[in-house]
């Protein structure tokens, strides 16, 4: 009998302490968190509780303070930054709150750009964009510049970008965070498609409605996990859940 | 490497929202490479064409000039003498072209070419046995004039019958200088040509060249063919001054580039390090985003190498171009060596390297730019500078207190806006310094020891005929009589310009810079290369041979002598033996304030007859014009640093302001004080920078231009501040201007609704 594989995400004891002008400000204090292959986990808690802080971690983002970061089965902590960069390209896919797409750079161009930094040739590097952004809708879109796009389009391209490697790990800090109620349901059908098509996710959000949407949800407080719950399965009525969201957004 | 593709998409979606400031930047780098390497050209030493002439056509170093043939054989045994060229017979025709009638020397050849001093052939052919109208003409002429091979030539000679010859060549020489610098022109024709032209043997003269073993023996030849000629001789040209009338004033104009060009490099690099710092903050959260996701911290730093490093790259490619251009411009397609590959390897090596460490700086900083885009780069606040503090306690508006306040938030690029304005204002000052200078010797020519316009020769008449013709001109203020001898120093081998004019009762306006004018025998003044020459001061006596006479010559003042290297000694006639005072050899005529000075030499020619050579004074400022236009180019490349700098100031504040825009506005403040707010915060750095650089550049520009002066002989006393009255235009039209480019922008953002959240 094979072991079991690694989960996706391990973290141990893991500690961030900023230090703000020679005053230590614990962001995260003591997370062990294991995410497994095709999880969806739900980062949830107030304002400032070190939720940007933790995922910022475990993308190599923010270097930690002390505690152990495995990624793959593979300790990613002790990486420098230019390993931690590659591991990235490879591995992990960023969704931000304000989309930080490149101002300067088509549509088209922000979703070549991690698979041509991969080493994908312009070809297969085109073709993978025509695929996402067909799927996400946004197939005309691709050479209009992204001030040109509404929040929610901007935010579907940053996911079309961040799922241009296909990474084993989608990260999402509040992807929704800065969106309208029709826009939120968009994000949410599309990450919600992509999970079940077998893609890891953990995502960020202080919205309890956003955050049924997931597998797993994990609250914080203070830098601290003080509840880590898979969602019922009375609440999580699979096939049906963009349209959830619609009725709760109302 | 991997990153190659998607950092030239990043590369080539970047230019393109800044194609104007990619632009500037290239511009400005090109301009500083094409002074680099104008200055280099013309200070290297084989610019003058004297030197490559003289070598290619194994020229004469002396030429004299006598009645009939002299005797050659004598002439080759003087001591020094290697070979002879000539004698030729010459006649003085008049060429008719369109009207225009230009005097020229018809000199009579052989179908073979001479070994010495041989026309070089440039156009054309060299003339035939069969060619009874073919004529050759010196190539300045021929250019000055319109002539062309195969073009007619029809001369006039002095009998009055008119000879319709043709060019069929076009030739280089180092026997006279360039035409209209050196009169008259210079034609060959065939012997037999020649004498159908001028038959009368008594109007024409014969010309020999001697060759020399060693230039430096030039004098004591000199002296030698007098000796044995004397009255014979009519006159006598050496290869010093055909040399020095084919000078540009290389080494001033070559000076002044050089140092225009490496300041401009430190300004470049300033410039350089503001826009591209200034773009890397601007892009922080593009930056921080690439990070994200997976560009590593040296993949940044190349990514920004690459692309601004490539323009700076490309601004050099494009100045090789320009400086070729430029330095064949400022010697008017005179036959110019091309730049060494040494002086070329480190000018393009030099400002390779700092074009690549002023964008190494910033590109540095931007690597290390923390990959979480979320981050906004607020500037830091909250504390008031000082400036702002004062700004307040005097009571200004709130606009400009808070643009003062803003001016400093940043205090590094602060500074660095500050300098990169200065030093192109400063140069900018710098530059109008040696325009008011150039001004001052047109307009004050007795300043700069030019107080007569024209020189009078007897030539035909007796000097007493000329003296009264010169008296009778209206226009006529002074007619010093003047005569010039060569002196030496008993240890010094070389001899040097020893110039009576006047006498020591009434000597001619010299500008006298130190001590005093000549008052008595055995006096003198002298330029500054003549004091460094011999190690003199002011108040010695020196022992000297003047004109062959021994004599203790008492230098009491120092006066501004632009001929000769300032190598030149000048007394009164009283001082110079008989011999050579009486008669003089010339007048040097101080005309009335306005007369022009071409009008009343063609009054005395026809006064005279045509007896009379009158000669104008060639103001050295008239061949420093080119000058004028290096100024203007490089004032537009130094605007275009500035420029840069300033739009990088105005980015900048912009972009610190684009989050604080609507919190002004929600304190209460109008558009137009918003923008006033903008545009105090750049406003204040240009103002200082400006300021700054002005003062710099005016303190500089008198003790710079003096320097200069000094090193070439000319002496101290040259140097001119721009007025008061051009140095405020320039501030004014620098701030003014500044302030336009930082308000469009201004408006435009206050205009322009920015959204809260998006930070
Ligand atoms: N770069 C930083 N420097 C100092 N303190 C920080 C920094 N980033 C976050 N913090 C602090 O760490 C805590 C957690 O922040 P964050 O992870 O952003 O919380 P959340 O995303 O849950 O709102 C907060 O108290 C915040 O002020
Ligand atoms: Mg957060």
């Amino acid at each position: 009998m094979s072991p079991p594989p690694p989960p996706i995400v391990n973290t141990v004891n893991l500690v961030k302490i900023y230090q703000n002008g020679g005053v230590p400000v614990p962001a995260v204090r003591g997370v062990d968190l294991q995410v497994e292959a095709g999880q969806f986990v739900a980062v949830m808690g107030p304002s400032g509780s070190g939720k940007s802080t933790l995922v910022h971690m475990i993308g190599g983002l923010d270097a930690r303070t002390s505690g152990e970061i495995w990624l793959d089965g593979k300790r990613a902590d002790t990486l420098n930054e230019s390993a931690w960069a590659l591991l990235r390209r490879q591995k992990i896919g960023f969704v931000f709150q304000f989309f930080n797409l490149v101002a300067n750079m088509t549509v088209a161009d922000n979703v070549e750009l991690p698979a041509l930094l991969a080493g994908a040739s312009p070809r297969e590097a085109r073709e993978r964009r025509e695929y996402l952004l067909g799927e996400l809708g946004l197939a005309d879109r691709a050479d209009a510049a992204p001030a040109q796009l509404a929040g929610g389009e901007q935010q579907r391209v940053a996911l079309a970008r961040a799922l241009a490697n296909r990474p084993s790990l989608l990260l999402a800090d509040e992807p929704t965070g800065n969106l309208d109620s029709r826009n939120t349901r968009d994000v949410l059908r599309l990450l919600s498609e992509v999970h079940r098509d077998g893609q890891t996710i953990i995502m960020v959000t202080h919205d309890a409605r956003v955050a049924s949407l997931a597998d797993r949800v994990v609250s914080l407080l203070d830098g601290e996990i003080v509840d880590d719950g898979a969602v019922g399965p009375a609440r999580r009525r699979p096939r049906a859940t963009a349209g959830d969201v619609v009725e709760l957004r109302g | 490497m991997s990153t190659t593709r998607a950092s030239i998409r990043w590369i080539r979606a970047d230019l393109r929202v800044r194609r104007g400031q990619a632009l500037l930047t290239v511009l400005a780098v090109a301009g500083i490479v094409t002074a680099l390497i104008t200055a280099a050209t013309l200070l290297e030493d084989g610019t003058n064409p004297w030197r490559g002439l003289f070598a290619e056509s194994r020229g004469a170093h002396v030429w004299i000039h006598t009645k009939d043939a002299p005797d050659v054989t004598a002439l080759s045994r003087l001591h020094g003498v290697t070979q002879v060229a000539g004698p030729y017979r010459t006649a003085p025709v008049m060429l008719t072209m369109d009207g225009k009638k230009s005097p020229v020397a018809l000199r009579g050849m052989q179908v073979r070419p001479p070994s010495v001093a041989a026309p070089l052939i440039r156009e054309g052919r060299w003339l035939r046995s069969g060619d009874v109208d073919g004529v050759v003409v010196e190539r300045s002429f021929a250019e000055a004039l319109g002539l062309r091979v195969g073009g007619p030539f029809t001369v006039t000679a002095l009998s009055g019958a008119s000879h319709p010859l043709v060019v069929v060549g076009l030739a280089d020489t180092a026997d006279q200088g360039f035409y209209p610098e050196w009169t008259p022109g210079l034609a060959w024709t065939l012997t037999t040509t020649l004498a159908r032209v001028e038959p009368a043997l008594g109007r024409s003269e014969s010309v020999t060249g001697l060759r020399l073993a060693d230039g430096e023996d030039t004098l004591p030849v000199a002296h030698g063919a007098v000796t044995l000629l004397a009255e014979k001789i009519q006159r006598m040209s050496t290869w010093r001054e055909v040399r020095a009338s084919m000078e540009l004033d290389n080494r001033l104009l070559g000076l002044l580039l050089a140092l225009f060009g490496v300041t401009g490099l430190v300004a470049a690099a300033l410039a350089i390090v503001n826009v591209v710092g200034g773009r890397v903050l601007t892009q922080t959260r593009d930056i921080a985003t690439l990070k994200s996701l997976g560009y590593t911290r040296s993949q940044i730093f190349g990514l920004l190498m690459a692309e601004h490093g490539a323009l700076g790259l490309l601004g050099i490619a494009v100045g090789l171009v320009c400086g070729q251009i430029a330095s064949s411009f400022a010697l008017d397609g005179m036959p110019i060596l091309p730049l060494s590959s040494v002086p070329l390897l480190s000018i393009i090596g030099g400002t390779a390297a700092v074009v690549l460490v002023a964008v190494a700086l910033p590109a540095w900083r931007g690597g290390r730019t923390p990959p979480i885009p979320a981050a906004p780069a607020a500037p830091p606040k909250g504390r008031l500078s000082r400036v702002a503090r004062l700004a307040l306690l005097v009571r200004l508006p709130p606009a400009l207190v808070l643009g003062t306040r803003d001016a400093f938030t940043r205090r590094v690029p602060a500074f660095l806006s500050i300098f990169g304005l200065a030093v192109p204002m400063m140069m900018i000052t710098i530059g109008l310094g040696v325009w008011a200078t150039l001004d001052d010797f047109l307009h004050h020519p007795e300043q700069v020891g030019q107080a007569a316009a024209l020189t009078v020769r007897p030539d035909k008449l007796t000097p007493e005929d000329a003296a009264r013709i010169v008296g009778a001109d209206p226009e006529v203020q002074a007619a010093y009589p003047g005569s010039e001898v060569s002196a030496l120093e008993p240890e010094q081998t070389r001899s040097v310009l020893a110039r009576a004019v006047g006498t020591s009762a009434q000597p001619y306006p010299f500008s006298v810079v130190e001590g005093r004018m000549f008052a008595g025998r055995g006096e003198a003044v002298a330029g500054q290369g003549l004091l460094d020459l011999l190690g003199v001061k002011i108040g010695d006596r020196v022992r000297m041979t003047v004109g062959g006479t021994p004599l203790i010559v008492h230098i009491v003042g120092r006066v501004v002598e632009p001929d000769q290297d300032g190598e030149v000694l000048s007394l009164g006639l009283d001082s110079l033996a008989a011999k050579d005072a009486v008669p003089p050899q010339f007048y040097s005529l101080v005309l009335r304030p306005g007369a022009d000075p071409a009008a009343v030499r063609a009054r005395l020619l026809a006064a005279s007859d045509e007896g009379l050579e009158v000669h104008r004074v060639v103001n050295p400022a008239e061949r420093l014009e080119v000058v004028r236009v290096l100024i203007v180019a490089l004032i537009a490349v130094l605007a275009l640093l500035g420029l840069a700098n300033l739009l990088t100031a105005s980015a900048l504040g912009l972009r610190d302001h684009a989050l604080d825009l609507a919190v002004l506005k929600a304190m209460g403040l109008t558009p137009g004080q918003v923008a006033a707010t903008l545009v105090t915060g750049t406003g204040l750095l240009v103002v200082l920078g400006v300021s700054a650089g002005t003062a710099a550049g005016a303190s500089l520009v008198g003790g710079l231009i003096d320097l200069q002066g000094h090193t070439s002989g000319v002496g101290a006393g040259i140097g001119r501040t721009p007025s008061a009255l051009t140095l405020l235009v320039a501030v004014l039209v620098a701030v003014g201007a500044a302030l336009l480019v930082t308000l469009i922008p201004a408006r435009r953002a206050v205009r322009a609704q920015i959204p809260v959240a998006v930070r």
